[in-house]
Formats: structure tokens, C-alpha cells, sequence
């Protein structure tokens, strides 16, 4: 017997399929006929032969009603796991970060010109406090600055809010090594699913990925860390040993992640023992 | 193939990313899509009305909207959902197109809604996709034509792109295809090979 979207032929014998559309797709969720040498491939005059379909044209509508369908479903659900609108996020948080640094850039470059006799030279002036000095000047610099300093201030809630969402998406990478550095690396992978996938090894240069091919090509040296290296316990490390927590940091992470995917709960006691070892790893023995 | 003044065009619906139009028809861009670089490059390839196809690796439907200008039935499979949803508007308003969400590596999953194709384009840039061609080849009717768009930068970074599209031809060979054409797809894309193959009667 042949199985198809719109039934089954079993020696001339036709059955159609039941149901409405969505009784169609849950039926060929359950088809998995093997492709091979054997497989015979739909024939729409069979098809129509067996008197399911007056054409090739009513053919093709109802296949692709069915297969649109299908596809909406998936996208449907490939997006509502809560990892897909993080990613975004993610996004969303780096790209404003960017803008500001540029916007920031710029406008300080602006301000020089106003105020040839200020320098920043000896003034402990972060890009912050300069957009707050320059804020008060008049005209379509302070404008601009006002709208900087407000960009920044949603760049400060957007983290808060990326944190908050990965604790809840993914809750035991996030405990380890902060939500942020979570969900940077989620983001590079991918997705959660993609994540949990990825060997301790991969996760270890996720975000390194030029200086890997370039080891890879050319044998300049292999990169230790990639997004891993914004967690404190990694760039805090002395330089001799930080391959070593980084890989420590990267073993855990790939544990946590796989949790993180099958189960989706905070684990307490994993969460301890692997806070342990990362943060007695860099001491001699 | 229609081609006016050197340019290689379809004819249909424009406005689907934003093409140019010529005399009304759309243009074929050889730099965004492998299709008519490999044309360009001398590769014998023709799209006639009666043909159907099976296209992996569908993406946003670029190249697919241009083949199915061409064809009677294109089946366009392709697997991640960003580009799906693109997919999707570009074949509601074409409709001799079916799009199937699915993964090009497990062709028996959407094996129920493929008849079978005068030709299969294999466009999924993976280390595995000579491999993917072959689990789609019993789609293809003996005689038909298969396609590879090796990229081989995604199969390995390290070695020349020529040795592996030698080894390539020879998996291809293995998988009882005859080669009928294969080149670079210099310089509208780099590290690219195109191969064209028929599967013996």
C-alpha cells in the first residue's frame, strides 16, 4: 500500500483521506513511507484517476492549501518556544549599543567645535556624563543629546528585561553565568534547541568565530573564549590559566543548556556544584 | 532560457524582492542567484513550460519565484521558518508553487505531497549536501536533471574548493548520475561549483 497527503492506492484500490485540512496534516504527520530506490512518487493522474480530484489544478489548490497550512503551523510553533523573541531581543540590546557609542562619538566631536576651549583630558568624563553635560547646551545639540540620553535609558530597560526573560527561558544557564552572557550565546547558536545541541567545545569559542577559521586556515593560534569571556570569572582569570576556566565555564554551560532544553526547571543542586568548580578551577592546586 | 540584450529574465509577477523590470519582464540577477551565473557561465541549462521541479533550499524564495515563471509546478522545500514566511507570500501569488516546510536531509517526511520532478535543485549549503541530493534523487524520473550547487566552504573550510569539488563528482558518480556539466561560478560567486547531472534511464 501507498500512502499520500490525500490517501491511500493499494492495487487500484483508492481510500482518500478523511476530515478537513487538519485532519489531512495529522494523518501525514503519521506517513514516513522510507525514500528510496522502491519509493514511488505522487502521481496526480493517479490521484485523479481515483476520482479525488476532477484535475491537476484542483490537485495543486487543495496540495497547496494543505502544505500552507502546514508550513503556518510550523512557523507557529518554532516561534512560540520564548527563545525566538529573546533572540530578538539580544538584537535589539547590541544594535543599541552601537548606536549610542556612535551617536555619542559624534556629538562629543560636535561639542569640541562649540567650546574650542574644552578638552576631556584629565576629566573623569564617561560617554555618559558627557551626553549629561552637553544636554543642557540649546539648540539641535541638546535636542539630539536629550534623545541619546533617553535611547540609553531604554538600552537600560531592555537588559533589565532580557535578564528577567532568559531566567525564565532558560533558567539554569542563566543562573551560571548571568542572563545577558546567556542570552548572547543563545542568541549566537541560534536558539535553545540549537544550544543544547552544541558540544562544550563549540560553546567554549561561540562569538570567536574569525578567530577559529583563521586557526582553522591558516594555523594562527586557537581562540580560548568567545562570548564566554564577558563572564566575570573568565576575563577576571590570570591570563595563564583563563583557557583553563574558560573550558571549565563552557563544560558547565553545554550541561546547563541541555537541562535548560529537556527539562526547563532551575536545578539547585547542579547549579552548586558546577558554580564550584568554576570558581575553584583557576586556583593552583 | 529568455534573454533580452544579454540579460536573463522571467517572465511573470514582479515586485517580489524588488527586481528590475525589462520590457515587463523581471530580471534574473546572475549576482543574487546561482541560477543564471551558472547560464552565464556556459552551463546548458534550459527551463521549459512543461517541467516539474523540486527545489531544496528554497530560502526566501528568490530564485524560485524566477524558475516558477518558467515551469509548471515547482515544489520548494525549505526548512528554517524566518524565510518560510517570505516563502509563503511569494507562493500565494504564485500558483503552480507549493511550499513544504521541511528538512531536505529527511525527504521521507514530505514524500507524501512530491510527485515525480523533471528536475531537482539542490541549493542547501551544508557539509552533507551531495548526500541530500542523493535522498532526493527517487523523486526524480529516470532521464531528469539534478542540479548541485556545491558550496564548498560549507563542506570544509580548510581544503581547495577544487579538491572538493572532485570528490563531489565522484560521490555524484557513485550515486549512478552521469555529469554532464560542472564549473566555477566565478565571479558572481565565490567558492561555488555548479554540476550539472542526469540520472541514467
Amino acid at each position: 500500500m501507498r500512502s499520500y497527503w490525500f490517501g491511500d492506492i493499494d492495487d487500484g484500490v483508492c481510500t482518500p483521506a478523511q476530515g478537513d485540512e487538519d485532519r489531512i496534516l495529522e494523518r501525514c504527520d503519521t506517513i514516513r513511507g522510507k525514500v528510496d530506490t522502491g519509493f514511488v512518487p505522487v502521481s496526480v493522474k493517479e490521484a485523479c484517476d481515483c476520482g479525488f480530484f476532477a484535475d491537476r489544478e484542483e490537485y495543486l489548490a487543495k496540495l497547496r492549501n494543505v502544505t500552507i497550512r502546514d508550513a503556518r503551523r510550523k512557523i507557529v510553533a518554532a516561534f512560540s518556544e520564548g527563545d525566538a523573541e529573546l533572540i530578538q531581543m539580544v538584537r535589539m540590546l547590541d544594535e543599541i549599543d552601537e548606536v549610542v557609542n556612535l551617536l555619542t562619538e559624534k556629538a562629543v566631536e560636535w561639542y569640541l567645535v562649540k567650546k574650542p576651549g574644552f578638552s576631556r583630558k584629565y576629566k573623569s568624563l564617561s560617554a555618559k556624563r558627557m551626553i549629561g553635560v552637553i544636554k543642557k547646551e540649546k539648540g539641535p545639540l541638546g535636542r539630539i543629546c536629550g534623545e541619546i540620553d533617553a535611547l540609553s535609558d531604554h538600552r537600560v530597560a531592555l537588559m533589565h528585561d532580557v535578564s528577567k526573560r532568559t531566567d525564565a527561558v532558560m533558567p539554569n544557564c542563566s543562573n551560571l553565568v548571568g542572563g545577558l552572557v546567556a542570552a548572547r550565546l543563545m542568541e549566537r547558536a541560534g536558539g535553545l534547541s540549537v544550544l543544547a545541541g552544541m558540544p562544550a567545545s563549540t560553546i567554549q569559542v561561540l562569538g570567536a568565530e574569525g578567530a577559529l577559521f583563521s586557526h582553522l586556515r591558516a594555523g594562527s593560534p586557537p581562540p580560548k573564549h568567545g562570548i564566554i569571556f564577558q563572564h566575570r570569572r573568565v576575563h577576571n582569570a590570570p591570563r595563564n590559566v583563563r583557557g583553563k576556566v574558560s573550558r571549565a565555564v563552557a563544560g558547565k554551560l553545554a550541561i546547563a543548556a541541555k537541562i535548560d532544553y529537556y527539562r526547563g526547571e532551575l536545578d539547585p543542586a547542579f547549579i552548586e556544584k558546577a558554580q564550584e568548580r568554576i570558581d575553584t578551577v583557576g586556583e593552583k592546586e | 532560457m529568455k534573454v533580452i540584450r544579454g540579460t536573463i529574465v522571467s517572465e511573470g509577477e514582479g515586485g517580489v524582492y524588488g527586481e528590475r523590470m525589462l520590457n515587463g519582464c523581471r530580471v534574473w540577477d546572475p549576482h543574487r542567484s546561482k541560477f543564471p551565473a551558472a547560464i552565464l557561465n556556459g552551463a546548458p541549462l534550459d527551463l521549459s513550460s512543461d517541467m516539474r521541479v523540486l527545489y531544496l533550499g528554497a530560502a526566501n524564495g528568490t530564485t524560485v519565484s524566477h524558475v516558477a515563471d518558467y515551469v509548471e509546478t515547482v515544489y520548494a522545500v525549505e526548512f528554517a521558518p524566518r524565510p518560510m514566511q517570505d516563502l509563503i507570500e511569494v507562493a500565494r501569488r504564485r500558483l503552480n508553487l507549493v511550499p513544504i516546510m521541511g528538512d531536505a536531509n529527511r525527504p521521507e517526511v514530505y514524500g507524501c505531497f512530491v510527485e515525480a520532478v523533471d528536475m531537482i535543485y539542490q541549493d542547501v549549503a551544508q557539509p552533507n549536501q551531495a548526500d541530500i541530493l542523493r535522498k532526493n534523487l527517487p523523486f526524480l524520473k529516470k532521464g531528469g536533471i539534478a542540479i548541485l550547487m556545491l558550496k564548498a566552504r560549507s563542506v570544509d573550510v580548510r581544503r581547495p574548493s577544487e579538491e572538493i569539488a572532485e570528490e563531489t563528482r565522484m560521490s555524484l558518480r557513485e550515486m549512478g548520475l552521469t555529469i554532464t556539466w560542472s564549473g566555477t561560478l566565478d565571479p558572481f560567486h565565490k567558492d561555488h561549483t555548479c554540476m550539472l547531472c542526469v540520472k541514467e534511464a
